[in-house]
């Protein structure tokens, strides 16, 4: 009994230095972006993430298959489907990530919440929380996934392909006083438009263009009056299109009393991919691409018209 | 004691008249984007007699946006406190209302489940399937009152609508969870917008209205009955089941109608009956037409705050109407509660 007792002892004073000696220097120490420090014995090797722009560079840096759990809505690209699917957002399902075993799970902070956070953590699975809002974000996002999983020099380089797609657009557009106006629906269900502080502002202004709602702040629901007033130059529809009835684009140039705008009559009107254009990821500079190759391929033909 | 008349003179219809065209004209004249007073009488009188209207942005703001909304608002407002009123009549309950009776979260499920399944190509599809709903919904709700309770009372109708709309309810939660890509649509739906609204919407609302509006408008003298008791409205000859049944049907087809067109919008029903039977009294002969103005009235002024108070932003009608009602329901139930014992 006793020996038993000094065994355990021991064992505990051995194991004390090491443990020490793992705290001081850990390999990886990261700074999410609530700015609390997770630090971790190695790069990570079982990640769960919940955000879809998450899952999204992870993937872009190479660690699809660090991946072993997915939030309902990471849906790109096409080789995470295979992921089991854990519940996000304020129904997070704290069990199912655990049963998992992940070492770290990437959260946004937009539905979770912070004791879902603590129960994590208390359950020693490490939580990093990221929350892009614009593309400078995105680039801190980048970095700090690149650091956790010890892809520091991958991260570096689609940061920098990123950049240099923006700034190459940057150079080549100029600043015009033309206007974009960017809804995410259908009239029917209400014009929600993209206002101040949102990607798609960013994107049309590294585009040159100003968006037409600026003075709205994020998402709001703007009157339908407003929009044939403000008479945008280009309007960019990100609905999504299920294969029946009018296209987003067909049915934006159908609406009664849209006919005069200057968007209409020219067919300046675009169907961007959703997920694209809205997520804090490395897509932003593909989103940013077509954003431009639809003002330019327009405007390349309008002499001829 | 005085007698009073049972119907309006005509000159208290020219007064509703009147209040009605002049708050439509205000609607139409006030709104996010100015326009001058005479821009907007002249594209309102050149689209009346159907005479060339210079092409501008004025023309296409008045009369492709802002009247057919406004048309649309006002009949919607007519149609839900009609329905208010007259259902208020029916089961004598201060509190019925096509919410109460779990019709329109019928009509509301009809909808999804058409989103949901991809029938949406015009809006046809979400306003059949949110009228048969409706429909469903109302007699599914009487056939379990009427298992219950062979007399259809009263309070087991609310009763069954009450818990009929909270297992809709959970029923649209489990149809989004699963709706995947088209979640936005739907969750877009059930916030309700009227942008959209145009003339053929209004020219349904308006065919509608006329057909189940009449047939309730016929019904006073049995609403009146009703009034004072199932058993008296017995005695002196009214068929009531046969009453009941047609007033619920007029009743489920113009709120499936409605929020179809214009999503749930909630306490006109119930508040602007109580509203107009503070002008108007409690004969149904008077009351539902005046119930009908106001519904109209209210709902145009609500629709202006929505849309004019936060521009370039436009509010969810029914907040409006949520504050606006819920404070006003209160108000008239301390009054009445003050002035008599009304037991509900």
């Amino acid at each position: 009994m006793s020996r038993k007792t000094v065994a355990l002892f021991l064992c505990l004073l051995l194991a004390l230095p090491m443990t020490g000696a793992l705290a001081e220097e850990p390999a990886v120490v990261v700074t999410d972006m609530y700015g609390r420090e997770i630090a971790l014995a190695a790069p990570a090797q079982r990640v769960v993430a919940l955000t879809a722009a998450d899952c999204e560079i992870l993937c872009a840096l190479g660690c699809g298959d660090a991946l072993v759990g997915r939030g309902e809505y990471c849906d790109y690209p096409e080789s995470i489907l295979a992921v089991p699917v854990v519940q996000s957002g304020a129904e997070t399902n704290i069990e199912e990530i655990l049963a998992l075993e992940p070492q770290v799970v990437l959260m946004g902070d937009m539905a979770q919440s912070r004791d879902q956070v603590d129960m994590l953590e208390q359950n020693g699975v490490k939580v990093v929380v990221s929350n892009a809002e614009d593309i400078a974000g995105t680039y801190t996002a980048i970095r700090m996934i690149g650091q956790l999983m010890g892809k520091d020099a991958e991260a570096e380089a689609l940061i920098a392909d990123m950049q240099a797609t923006f700034d190459d657009i940057r150079a080549k557009s100029e600043n015009t006083s033309k206007t974009v106006y960017f809804e995410v629906s259908p009239l029917e269900w209400g014009l929600w438009a993209a206002g101040k502080n949102t990607f798609m502002d960013e994107l049309a202004g590294i585009c040159g263009l100003t968006n037409a709602f600026a003075d709205v702040e994020g998402w709001g629901e703007v009157s339908q009056e407003q929009v044939i007033a403000r008479d945008p130059d280009y309007i960019v529809t990100t609905t999504l299109y299920y294969g029946e009835g009018p296209t987003p684009v067909e049915e934006v140039m159908s609406r009664a009393g849209w006919e005069g705008m200057k968007a209409i009559q020219s067919g300046r009107v675009y169907n961007a991919d959703s997920n694209a254009v809205s997520r804090p990821g490395p897509r932003l500079k593909d989103a940013v691409l077509e954003l431009y190759n639809f003002i330019n391929g327009t405007d390349a033909e309008e002499p001829a018209a | 004691m005085k007698k009073h008349r049972e119907h309006f003179s005509a000159g208290a219809y020219g007064l509703f008249i009147l209040a009605f065209v002049g708050t439509a004209l205000l609607c139409v004249c006030l709104g996010s984007v100015p326009i001058s007073l005479r821009d907007t009488v002249a594209c309102l009188w050149n689209g009346l007699w159907g005479t060339e209207i210079p092409a501008g942005i004025a023309k296409n703001i008045i009369l492709n946006v802002r009247l057919p909304r406004v048309l649309n608002v006002a009949l919607c407002g007519a149609a839900l406190s009609l329905c208010g009123a007259a259902m208020q009549g029916l089961l004598q309950n201060p509190l019925a209302d096509g919410s109460t009776l779990g019709v329109s979260s019928g009509a509301s499920l009809g909808a999804v489940i058409a989103l949901a399944l991809g029938v949406t190509g015009a809006s046809g599809g979400v306003m059949g399937m949110a009228m048969g709903f409706a429909f469903l919904s109302l007699l599914l709700i009487l056939g379990l009152a009427y298992a219950l309770d062979k007399s259809l009372s009263t309070n087991s109708i609310i009763l069954i609508g009450v818990i009929y709309s909270m297992f809709v309810s959970s029923i649209l939660t489990l149809i989004i969870s699963f709706s995947g890509e088209k979640l936005r649509t739907i969750t877009f739906w059930t916030m309700g917008s009227l942008s959209g609204t145009n003339y053929g919407h209004a020219g349904l609302l308006s065919l509608f209205l006329a057909l189940c509006g009449g047939v309730i408008l016929g019904h006073a003298r049995e609403l009146n009955a009703f009034a004072m008791g199932e058993d008296n409205a017995r005695h002196i000859g009214v068929n009531i089941r046969r009453v009941k049944l047609t007033i619920l049907i007029a009743v489920s087809v113009l709120i499936g109608v409605c929020v179809s067109i214009a999503g749930n919008i909630g306490f006109v029903g119930l508040v602007i009956p109580h509203m107009a039977r503070m002008i108007a009294g409690p004969n149904h002969k008077r009351l539902l037409p005046a119930s009908l103005f106001s519904g109209a009235v209210f709902l145009m002024l609500c629709d202006l705050a929505a849309r004019t108070v936060l521009s370039p932003i436009e509010l969810n009608i029914g907040v409006v109407t949520s504050l606006v009602g819920a404070i006003a329901f209160v108000t008239i139930f301390y009054r009445a509660g003050k002035g008599r014992d009304r037991g509900c």
